[in-house]
């Protein structure tokens, strides 16, 4: 509904009104532009206590690396993340969005939220968008039945397993846990296993790069271990680009001040004028 | 130039071989464990025996979304067709509500689901349906791209009325050639016995499987 | 050749101690065709918050307007002003809600916040996937460009003074490599107590 005084009450869910003017355009011959992409090495695995998640931090578009140092392990519940490759938008939003979910649902039962909640939540929501919806995901967490660890893919299906890797470095890291995992690791061995198979990522497969992240989700405990390890430093710079001052010609200048923003102090209410 | 592989973004399909054989007191359902995207195992540890009421059983082939997507929707209408009913569903029920949603959907879903399970009524079952949405009840019964390997062993190996062991054997011994012919199935083979008394699970690792002449 | 190039246009903004400074090309045209040398692509929405909307030009001036209309509408509802965390947050739903047919701006948003005067300074896709680096974001037909100068010439903890010297050199030269942005430039550095905006004076070709 919408008119000229209120122009959009916005309605839930996906809008498609600018798809017949693309698709007009696109018949016209303007390609459409790819969206940012995190060809990205995401991995995760189970340990004696928990779960490990991993991923490295480099978004791309196209082939420009877009963000240098990304957060690909989001947050679903406080005893649940997910590492999230494909199309960085749909793994950012569906991840908030299934978030905003779990911690609805944890109001409503008052318990702590199985992952196994998570991830059915998640691969209906991907099912129904049959693929279009580009998120491929690692999901890991811990609950009344101990640790979880799910890989799901975009058009909705799922397996659960011990270890995973996602993305497009998959296979190096796959490689690292193929010949290293095994049951009942010890953390530090875990965090070590984990940060290898990203940096066999980061190392081996273009669309990944820059640092390693680990989270560590124990029963009751997080660790979000944001840049664990900077596998790539850049070198310091030994002298300044930096241009003097009064370089960059000036047409014009103008200075807009901005003034304080004063308290307003409402006072009590004047008396009705009764005449 | 696109960074990100292509197979990413490629349908997940269980190309695969499953079974399921009907004997004395009941039926046994069979799978391999691999699951591709185009040439890269995704997973080699798949279970594509996915439960679905205590007595039935499905095996899924074609694609692992829509396959998963449709069990648990399955899973849901029967669970709540036995509250109504106050006693297991039949097999031929299960069967029926695979079909109604494989055949609504035919032109969208890449489905090829074997219903195996067992009721008071009719003991062990099978129902295959194929993608397209028909369903047909068999005594044995092949799915998946394995198993035009090994029709003419079925055909010529099945007998009514087995025992137990006989055809748990008969069901490892198919899956095992099917596997070794074909490319997109491998791993372990996954068995479960559905009788009477519930579900038994068992599994036979890639170096128990039984070998043939060239091995 | 791709929408969001159909009329040309480069963006930059850039952190410093206490300031942020946002630039942008002045160039409107319609392919290879200039019609304009006068085309504002970043907008005021707030004392300390300004956007940047790079792309297809109608759809910048239609998220421009989108972009107003919401926010004016918190501010009747909540009584304060927007934070540029809250704005992007905002206009990332925005743009994410037409995933399946989106509008061609890659959007760039620097500001202070309003209470801490804390810099701030993100980037989006064109739908509406949140970047949000220490140090520069860059947005349109000169982003390969932009980010090679961006990268050489950006250090840290620089003053409002060498702020627009670092910001106006980048994007000055960034676009004389690129055909369908430049024609003149504007830079708008935002502190505390104001806001100072400059015309640069720039190759006409």
């Amino acid at each position: 509904m919408s008119s000229i005084l209120c122009p959009e009450i916005p309605s839930p869910g996906f809008s498609f009104e600018n798809c017949r003017r693309n698709a007009m355009l696109e018949v016209k011959g303007h390609a459409m532009p790819k969206a940012q992409k995190t060809g990205t090495t995401i991995v995760g695995i189970i340990y004696k206590d928990g779960v490990i998640l991993g991923a490295d931090t480099r978004a791309t578009e196209d082939t420009t690396v877009a963000d240098k140092n990304c957060e690909k392990i989001h947050y679903l519940a406080p005893n649940m993340y997910c590492c999230g490759a494909g199309t960085a938008a749909d793994t950012e939003m569906t991840t908030q969005m299934v978030a905003s979910q779990l911690e609805l649902h944890r109001l409503y039962t008052n318990r702590v939220v199985r992952v196994a909640t998570a991830n059915q939540m998640l691969k209906q929501y991907l099912f129904r968008y049959q693929g279009y919806i580009g998120a491929a995901l690692v999901l890991g967490g811990v609950d009344s039945t101990g640790p979880n660890l799910y890989c799901i893919y975009p058009h909705g299906s799922t397996d659960k397993l011990p270890y995973t890797t996602m993305g497009s470095g998959s296979l190096a890291a796959m490689a690292v846990f193929e010949s290293r995992w095994k049951p009942d690791l010890e953390e530090a061995e875990g965090i070590k296993l984990v940060r290898d198979a990203i940096a066999a990522g980061i190392f081996n497969d273009l669309g990944s790069g820059s640092n390693v992240d680990v989270c560590v989700i124990k029963k009751g405990s997080v660790d979000y271990k944001r840049t664990y390890d900077e596998a790539n430093i850049k070198g310091q710079k030994q002298n300044s680009y930096k241009y003097p001052r009064g370089v960059t010609d000036v047409l014009s200048t103008k200075v807009v001040d901005i003034e304080e923003v004063s308290v307003r102090v409402i006072g009590a209410p004047e008396d009705m004028e009764i005449a | 130039m696109e960074l990100a592989n292509d197979w990413m973004n490629a349908a997940h399909s269980t190309g695969t071989s499953i079974m399921a054989a009907t004997f004395d007191g009941g039926v046994v359902v069979g799978a391999d464990s691999r699951t591709t995207t185009g040439a890269y195992i995704a997973n080699r540890v798949t279970d594509k025996l996915t439960k679905v009421t205590d007595h039935i059983y499905c095996c899924r082939s074609g694609s692992a979304a829509d396959t998963q997507a449709i069990a648990d929707i399955v899973g849901y209408h029967l669970e709540f067709h036995s509250m109504e009913l106050g006693e297991e569903p039949l097999v031929e029920v299960g069967a029926n509500v695979f079909k109604e949603l494989c055949y609504n959907y035919r032109d969208s879903l890449s489905a090829g689901i074997l219903v195996a399970g067992w009721d008071k009524k009719h003991g062990g079952q099978i129902y295959s349906i194929p993608i397209g949405g028909m369903c047909v009840k068999q005594s044995v019964s092949i799915g998946g791209s394995g198993s035009s390997y090994v029709y003419g062993y079925v055909d010529s190996n099945y007998k009514l009325n087995m025992t137990k062991d006989e055809c748990v054997k008969f069901v490892i011994t198919t899956l095992a050639l099917a596997m070794s012919r074909d490319g997109s199935s491998g791993g372990v083979v996954r068995v479960g016995i559905i009788t009477e008394k519930g579900v038994e699970r068992k599994v036979v690792l890639g170096d128990e499987l039984p070998k043939f002449f060239e091995e | 050749m791709s929408i969001l190039a159909y009329n040309g246009g480069a963006m930059v903004a850039m952190k410093g101690e206490n300031c942020v400074a946002i630039a942008a090309d002045r160039r409107f045209g319609i392919q290879a065709q200039t019609l304009a040398t006068n085309f504002e692509k970043v907008f005021e929405m707030g004392p300390h918050l300004y956007v940047g909307l790079p792309g297809l030009a109608t759809d910048t001036q239609t998220v421009r307007e989108k972009l107003r209309f919401r926010k004016n509408l918190y501010e009747l509802k909540e009584n304060r002003l927007m934070s540029p965390k809250v704005f992007s947050a905002m206009l990332s739903h925005m743009l994410y809600e037409k995933r399946f047919g989106p509008f061609f701006v890659e959007p760039v948003v620097a500001g202070l916040d309003p209470k801490t005067y804390e810099p701030f300074i993100c980037n989006m896709d064109l739908i509406g996937c949140i970047n949000q680096p220490k140090d520069f974001v860059v947005g349109g037909t000169a982003s390969a460009q932009l980010y090679g100068m961006c990268e050489a010439l950006w250090e840290p903890n620089l003053g409002p003074e060498d702020l627009f010297e670092t910001i106006s050199q980048a994007l000055i030269n960034a676009f004389d490599r690129d055909a369908v942005s430049g024609w003149g430039a504007t830079v708008y550095i935002i502190e505390k107590d104001k806001v100072t905006i400059k015309n640069l004076k720039t190759r006409m070709d």
